[in-house]
């Protein structure tokens, strides 16, 4: 059992299962209907960017790079194939580490085309308000490749939850839980410790959707840390490799077979 | 049945006659559904989780803001809802899935042919469920700003003023988001399918707006302070008009002002908006229940 063939078996799993391609049709609507709405009400002369708009809908797509995940993370326990995987790949690792593979392939298409179809939906919008998007800048640019690399350590985020925790209910409100609602509710109590607790969280991801003048704004009214962009993209990847980490320990060292379906 | 097992069972003293009324009825449904409910592990963890995490942020908010001057420790009591109503959301939506995921809805609607009421005795057992995880957060919800309160020698008067409208509202908000948990369950049947949709439109849908909002404000430079916003702005009405932003109104005092742009629903208002997030769900899961194939 190679690792080529450990990585073909989870790739046809991934795309043999229905509900990937809602889930990454899904996102992509999602963030073009965010992109969208928000070009509707956007106004000249607002201070905002051709790419803050485009790049606006993360915030609704990144339930669907979590759930992506979670469904690639969980797969094997509701559906009660574990014993045959872990059968045949007995060194269990491979399997965790290919299925983290697919869902970065996955999770990459699926930002991709998100990006393309929000640019595409707000293209009249954009030009009527004056909004350029300036894509032979490179701060222009760094918005849209932040866009990807959250959208993909989001999906990890939600493959680690749903590895580690087996049940694809807990994952996805852990997943929501500590991007989205830990977040805004340690937001409406602004102080340094709540701040500096903020700074922590994998919700600080979004400062790679910001461009450099909104990052300026954020950090200015951050009580805590002064992360920036390359501190919060650190932060982010660290919260990926603990939860996976954390799932390939109690993947080594668990019972597979016994994953109750409550 | 052999001629001695015929005598034993009749000749027994303890041998009890036969029910007289046959077949499903009401008290033998919501008995069924009841005993589903609590045996299912999620319930006894989203509930611990509810009230652990009202405590825990009550605790956690009435201390950031003792520091102020203006203190109030009851005014802090609406902020320690914020991470429980998604636990008590899960609950709800795990109570209604439940007989889909394993199979076990084919074992109840054959036992229940008429379907609705089984849909009913969910939503009456979520209520009794919910009320009492609601009560018994309330009660974590008072005890975590206590210590605050005593800290900065602030008698806690629960009968003052709005305090028991705030925590009447605050106990409808919670089981008010198990009932909506249920609904939309009961109509989407898929766990992690019913766990989105219910997550995305009470919490991430809002935050959505939020975003909205901000980049439709019109720069503030240069309006004079003396103009009162009193048109209805449609990001801020449909903002005010969403299952978690009615839910919150619900704790809010009627004298204190929405948001602005939006309409004041006030407090009995937010409740009928929530209702009504409530109900639609339900409506379509026994409309889907009734008119549909089961499988």
């Amino acid at each position: 059992m190679t690792f080529a063939r450990v990585v073909a078996a989870e790739g046809t799993r991934l795309a043999s299962v229905r509900s990937t391609g809602w889930t990454a049709l899904a996102t992509v609507a999602a963030a073009a209907s965010v992109a969208l709405g928000l070009g509707l009400f956007v106004q000249t002369g607002d201070g905002t960017s051709g790419t803050a708009l485009v790049v606006s809908g993360a915030v609704v797509a990144q339930l669907g790079a979590l759930v992506l995940g979670v469904l690639v993370g969980t797969a094997d326990y509701t559906w009660g194939t574990a014993t045959t995987t872990y059968t045949a790949v007995p060194r269990r690792l491979p399997v965790l580490a290919a299925q983290a593979l697919v869902v970065v392939a996955a999770a990459l298409v699926t930002a991709m085309l998100a990006l393309a179809a929000s640019i595409l939906v707000t293209a009249a919008q954009r030009d009527t308000a004056g909004l350029p998007l300036a894509l032979a800048e490179a701060s222009s640019w760094r918005p849209l490749a932040g866009f990807a690399v959250y959208i993909v350590c989001v999906a990890l985020l939600g493959l680690g939850a749903g590895s580690l925790l087996r049940h694809p209910a807990a994952a996805l409100v852990s997943g929501i839980g500590l991007l989205l609602v830990l977040d805004s509710a340690l937001a409406a109590n602004p102080g340094r410790i709540c701040d500096t607790v903020r700074s922590l969280l994998p919700g600080v991801g979004t400062r790679l959707l910001q461009d450099d003048a909104q990052v300026a704004a954020t950090e200015a009214a951050n009580l805590g840390p002064t992360l920036g962009v390359g501190g919060a993209a650190l932060v982010l990847l660290g919260w990926v490799v603990v939860v996976l980490l954390a799932a390939a320990v109690r993947l080594r060292h668990s019972d597979v077979t016994m994953a109750a379906r409550q | 049945m052999t001629a001695a097992a015929t005598d034993r069972a009749t000749s027994s003293p303890t041998s009890r006659p036969a029910p007289t009324t046959k077949g499903p009825t009401v008290l033998r449904v919501v008995a069924s559904e009841w005993s589903k409910l609590v045996s299912l592990r999620s319930t006894a963890w989203t509930a611990a989780v509810t009230v652990g995490l009202t405590w825990v942020t009550a605790y956690l908010s009435a201390n950031a803001s003792s520091g102020d001057p203006g203190f109030e420790p009851l005014s802090s009591l609406s902020q320690g809802l914020v991470l429980s109503q998604l636990s008590m959301l899960v609950l709800g939506v795990l109570a209604g899935t439940g007989d889909f995921r394993a199979g076990g809805f084919r074992t109840t609607f054959t036992a229940v042919p008429r379907r609705l009421p089984v849909l009913m005795a969910k939503v009456l057992v979520t209520t009794l469920v919910g009320g009492v995880v609601a009560v018994v957060s309330l009660a974590a919800l008072v005890l975590g700003v206590l210590p605050a309160a005593r800290s900065r020698d602030i008698p806690l008067d629960l009968t003052a003023q709005w305090t028991p409208q705030v925590l009447l509202g605050s106990g409808l908000l919670l089981l008010g988001m198990a009932l909506l948990g249920l609904a939309v369950g009961s109509l989407v049947r898929r766990t992690v399918l019913a766990v989105t949709v219910a997550l995305a439109l009470v919490f991430v849908l809002p935050v959505g707006f939020v975003l909205a909002a901000d980049l439709a404000s019109p720069p503030q430079v240069g309006v004079s302070t003396e103009t009162v916003v009193t048109e209805l702005d449609p990001v801020s009405t449909v903002m005010e008009l969403m299952p978690s932003n009615a839910a919150y109104r619900m704790t809010t005092t009627p004298d204190s002002a929405g948001p602005d742009g939006a309409p004041d629903l006030g407090p009995v208002g937010g409740g009928l908006v929530f209702a009504a997030w409530i109900l639609l769900p339900l409506v379509a899961a026994g409309i889907r229940l009734r008119t549909r194939d089961l499988t």
